[in-house]
């Protein structure tokens, strides 16, 4: 099995294991900037959080796979994501790190260690556990 | 230095941010102006770069959260100290949560003990969680009306979600939880994020 770099929260059981290179995104702009690249489908998505609203327009116009860093399958992203039937990995952690999401208590570190670590990576996510969401290296 | 947006600027940048990305048809119906004046505004907040156009659709801009809350900030000052306002947004906490494990409750049915996609074979099933549906709706209309009263385009709030679940009686199930249509949960998701955001306060995770 390839190394698994994270893992999360699986929002629903899917087959589908999309493969891309990771984008994270910060803002509405960074969304309409990949939106007019026409690479979106090249990427798996990177977000903050379950609550990460900016993201809905890259979901309706074909998004392959979404990782976020805090957040909850019940979540609107998560109802999104299954809206959409696109792959989504909550509240992932590196598993090469012990550093963990808690609500209302992570300091920005968290977040830039995990971004630091995936961006640009070449991954597939693996959303076939009923539980647990999987971010595997795929380079 | 941010400035205040006026109300026409205000309500359209606000459909647009609640939407993500919105035709200038739907802004005109959600803020509940003419087709021109709608078209007129997204012009001028994109001339600001406060929006994007592009394609024919409307997106929020880095800098539209902030001007929509510092204008909220005072247009909304008045509400946020209401007594009454308080106590039914108090009640909306709780109320809120239970829609949204409703929607899961839609989207996924429990099948040996794992969650699966619910592919509305069940009727029965189908119409408790739209019973739900329709009663949480229900739940929200008092602070739907005390809202209106401070600001009257908060009553359009109650017209789509009385559309929304006329669809659904109608047979049209998509209308529950589809995100390409003014569903309920639609409707809800934006009356949240305007709530918030009216209110000055960050959506919880």
């Amino acid at each position: 099995m390839a190394e698994v770099l994270a893992e999360g929260f699986n929002v629903f059981d899917t087959t589908k294991s999309p493969a891309g290179t990771v984008k994270y995104l910060e803002s509405p702009s960074d969304v309409i900037s990949l939106i007019r690249s026409g690479k979106l489908g090249e990427h798996i998505l990177l977000v903050r959080g379950g609550t990460t609203t900016f993201l809905a327009p890259a979901l309706s116009m074909g998004a392959i796979g979404v990782i976020t860093m805090s957040g909850a399958p019940e979540s609107h992203l998560g109802i999104l994501s299954r809206e959409f039937q696109t792959p989504c990995v909550m509240t992932a952690h590196l598993s090469s790190s012990e550093s963990r999401y808690v609500v209302g208590d992570t300091d920005d570190a968290h977040f830039v260690e995990i971004a630091k670590a995936l961006d640009g990576r070449r991954v597939r996510l693996d959303c076939t556990d009923h539980e647990t969401g999987r971010v595997l290296a795929d380079d | 230095m941010v400035h205040p947006l006026d109300d026409t600027d205000y309500d359209v940048l606000n459909v647009v941010a609640l939407k993500k990305m919105a035709s200038a048809e739907v802004v005109a119906h959600d803020a509940r102006i003419d087709i021109g004046t709608a078209e007129r505004a997204l012009a001028a907040l994109a001339d600001q770069g406060l929006l994007v156009l592009a394609g024919g659709m409307a997106l929020p801009s880095d800098a539209a959260e902030p001007a929509l809350r510092s204008t909220a900030d005072t247009r909304y000052a008045r509400l946020r100290t209401d007594d009454e306002i308080a106590r039914l947004v108090d009640r909306f906490e709780p109320i809120n949560t239970q829609f949204l494990t409703t929607m899961s409750a839609w989207q996924q049915v429990e099948v040996g003990g794992r969650k699966v996609t619910n592919d509305h074979s069940d009727p029965e099933y189908d119409g408790k969680i739209i019973d739900r549906v329709d009663r949480l709706v229900t739940r929200l209309q008092p602070l739907l009306d005390a809202l209106a009263g401070f600001d009257p385009r908060f009553a359009g709030y109650p017209e789509r979600f009385a559309a929304a679940l006329a669809q659904i009686d109608a047979g049209r199930v998509e209308f529950v939880s589809s995100p390409t249509l003014d569903s309920a949960h639609t409707v809800w998701f934006e009356f949240h994020e305007d709530l918030l955001r009216t209110l000055g306060r960050e959506r919880a995770e």
